[in-house]
């Protein structure tokens, strides 16, 4: 949970004009999880961890698609994330790109060239037996899936989101869950993006427009928070 | 439950099947159900009670007497609901003046030119709109009214999000057609996972053998269908609060 003073005390304050921050002003709130939330983990799959800690730009050749060092950076938050979530019984779900050699492909660009093992899950994330894994070939973790009926079912009321790319996937299923009326939570050090700029931008839309843009910690602790409830 | 309204429409070997293959248990409804009312409007009830034959000359979709049968339970469900705070949800149709929107409608009836009001036939004589939902059991301020275009009430519309946000976890389903926009729409609630009650009574459609058929169909895989005195019972046992709109 976050006080309305820190709304905007996020990655965005360096590129946002004060002049557009006013304009935004209005929706300045108080910021938390839902009552009974579950972990959205999108798109952690190996394609986007490859050739290591450099610059998407310097892998595109090798590695198109590899979010490089910015994935790297959200492998440890990202693994508090989920074993704080899984310690407090927050129900887990993981979505990751089915493999198709003829597959609907979730964005235009052309020069990709995929291996099956490339749609695996980071072994950094493995899914537990418990927990539940979809795949998607749109953006949307609920387009063609059964998103929906599983947090119906489970009378889940909210998401805690993290995975990439914050611009793709994350954006389209943040707005799915927000258009289906459930309250999410994105969580900053989780989400990353190839472009640290789209990054920074659309955390910036999507917590003034559909969710909760919050720092690791402070889920983590309304997390262990609602474990003690 | 003795003699259901299937069952003389049943051969004794598909009795058999059903009771072998553990088809029809009882599913249960949900701890926190909305009340929906699929499609109670003129088009499907006709402005007065007359015998289907009679009636379809006028309104083609009409549903006869069954309709006007239906309409005092419907209201009688609808009163148990407000009473105890639970949701009422309507669904009507849409149709664009010139009709441009009907799709797929005009496909398989000869006389879907009559659903827009210059098209309506001469054994109409008012210009009453067919997606007006029934007076006898008109949408009071709280309730919410869903416009829709295809006979699921779920697709196209924000039924999904509306029910996330009432709070309710699952159906209690009146209205018609059964084997139409009310199969249509348990079928989707049942992919969504909600959990849902068919009221026997408050159910119709022009086709006896449909109605009966498609309610033994969804009983045995998708809902539970009951009768109103066991359908009372259970909104009675409800004691939920909901957010509702403020109307």
């Amino acid at each position: 949970m976050a006080s309305k003073a820190e709304f905007e005390n996020h990655c965005w304050a360096d590129i946002m004009k004060p002049e557009d921050l006013e304009t935004y002003a209005p929706y300045a709130r108080e910021t938390g999880i839902g009552d009974n939330p579950a972990l959205l983990v999108i798109d952690l799959y190996n394609l986007v961890y490859k050739g290591g800690r450099k610059y998407p730009h310097e892998l595109e050749k090798d590695f198109p698609n590899s979010c490089g060092i910015y994935a790297d950076d959200a492998i440890a938050p990202t693994q508090q994330l989920i074993a704080g979530c899984r310690a407090a019984g927050v129900p887990i779900f993981y979505i990751t790109t089915q493999f198709n050699p003829h597959r609907v492909a979730s964005t235009r660009r052309t020069n990709i060239k995929m291996v099956a093992e490339d749609c695996e899950i980071h072994d950094a994330f493995a899914p537990h037996p418990e927990d539940t894994v979809f795949r998607e070939e749109r953006p949307s973790a609920f387009f063609g899936t059964p998103l929906i009926a599983h947090l119906n079912e489970r009378r889940i009321d909210s998401l805690i989101v993290c995975g990439e790319s914050t611009s793709g996937c994350v954006r389209a299923s943040v707005l799915e869950a927000h258009m289906y009326g459930k309250h999410v939570s994105v969580v900053e050090e989780c989400c990353f993006d190839r472009c640290e700029i789209t990054h920074k931008v659309n955390l910036f839309d999507m917590h003034h427009k559909y969710a909760d843009v919050m720092h690791l910690d402070e889920v983590l602790s309304s997390v262990s928070l609602m474990k003690a409830a | 439950m003795t003699e259901r309204i299937w069952d003389k429409f049943l051969t004794e070997r598909d009795k058999q099947v059903f009771a072998k293959g553990g088809w029809a248990a009882n599913a249960g409804g949900g701890k926190k159900p909305a009340l929906l009312i699929i499609d109670v409007n003129y088009a499907f009830c006709g402005e007065q009670s007359k015998p289907i034959l009679e009636a379809v000359e006028e309104w083609r979709t009409s549903c006869g007497e069954e309709a006007w049968e239906a309409l005092p339970h419907i209201r009688t469900l609808i009163d148990k609901c407000h009473e105890k705070g639970i949701p009422v949800i309507y669904t009507t149709g849409t149709i664009r003046d010139d009709g441009w929107d009907k799709g797929s409608w005009a496909w398989k009836s000869s006389r879907s030119d009559e659903d827009t009001s210059d098209g309506a036939p001469p054994a109409r004589t008012s210009n009453r709109d067919g997606n007006d939902i029934m007076d006898e059991i008109a949408p009071s301020p709280q309730d919410i009214v869903i416009r829709k275009l295809k006979p699921s009430a779920f697709y196209a519309t924000p039924l999904v999000s509306f029910l996330n946000d009432l709070g309710a976890d699952s159906l209690i389903v009146t209205g018609t057609t059964t084997s139409g926009c009310v199969r249509a729409s348990v079928l989707d609630a049942f992919s969504n996972n909600y959990r849902t009650v068919i009221v026997e009574e408050g159910c119709f459609d022009r086709s006896q053998a449909s109605h009966a058929i498609n309610l033994c169909d969804m009983h045995a895989k998708y809902a539970d269908v009951v009768q109103m005195d066991e359908a009372m019972e259970y909104i009675e046992g409800i004691d939920e609060t909901y957010n509702l709109p403020t109307g």
